[in-house]
């Protein structure tokens, strides 16, 4: 598609291993712990991008760990997710902002939108967009 | 369309939260940021200790969700984080059917959830889109 460079931040593809669905699905308390094969949990998406999101917040941004709080997360499931497929994962800046907070200090306000695609035949899985908010440094 | 097997769900409990599960939802999501699991670095940052992953009590509440609906069902799940999880947290998950509509292929139900702490605060607050075939 024409418009999928338009911001673009990074591009990365991930598989969506077995026994990390597993992993992961033991580690959320996940009602469907032991299905062969393992079914995804909803926000299993995080560990696509898990590696990208270190450098994200480390690194290019960057954010102060000690200030930054996780504001929101969303999901847009358009396709299921399954064991097996390599998923491509286009990362972009839906919103970076300081505005004022509610009790004094400014905080800075960043989005992060990555959409999730089947690598293989290209069909759009779903987006996941994280929101992290960082305070102002004290004074 | 019939849109009635879709009930309010019993709530269901989680915990008590220990940092054993801090642990191995770090190795499982690949989330290591020390503020879960360095006491030291979670004090420095003017905290009593560590404290659980926002995505961890994402997780716990999604799996509460699809032990509700049938996941691929499930278009849109949108999340708040409200209060931080400490270790000893004992953590109930609720929700409803805030309404239902209908869409160009069918009915969506919109889902409100909320994973509160043993006093009644709120430490997630959600909402979902689902599907009514």
């Amino acid at each position: 598609m024409s418009d999928d460079g338009a911001g673009l931040l990074a591009e990365w593809t991930h598989p969506v291993e077995w026994g990390k669905v597993r992993e992961f699905a033991r580690a959320v308390h996940d009602p469907r712990l032991g299905r062969e094969p393992p079914v995804p949990p909803l926000t299993f998406p995080v560990v696509l991008s898990a590696e990208f999101i270190e450098r994200f917040v480390s690194e290019l941004l960057p954010l102060d760990r000690r200030r930054t709080v996780h504001g929101e997360q969303d999901y847009e499931y358009l396709k299921p997710l399954r064991v097996g497929q390599v998923i491509r994962c286009r990362a972009r800046i839906l919103r970076d902002e300081v505005k004022q907070g509610q009790r004094g200090g400014r905080m800075r306000l960043v989005t992060v939108e990555v959409k999730l695609t089947d690598a293989t035949s290209g069909e759009t899985i779903g987006f996941e967009r994280m929101t992290a908010i960082e305070q102002e440094a004290p004074t | 369309m019939e849109l009635a097997v879709l009930r309010d769900p019993p709530p269901f409990r989680f915990g008590p939260i220990t940092r054993h599960d801090l642990v191995r939802y770090a190795g499982a999501s690949g989330d290591f940021n020390p503020l879960h699991y360095d006491d030291e670095f979670a004090r420095s940052a003017g905290l009593a200790g560590v404290m659980a992953h926002g995505m961890f009590s994402a997780g716990l509440l999604g799996s509460f969700l699809v032990s509700w609906v049938e996941d691929r069902h499930v278009r849109r799940f949108r999340l708040r984080f409200r209060s931080p999880v400490w270790p000893g947290d004992t953590l109930q998950a609720t929700g409803a059917v805030a309404r239902t509509h209908r869409a160009e292929d069918g009915a969506v139900a919109e889902l409100v959830l909320k994973l509160a702490r043993q006093d009644g605060s709120e430490v997630v607050t959600a909402t979902a889109e689902v599907e009514c075939p």
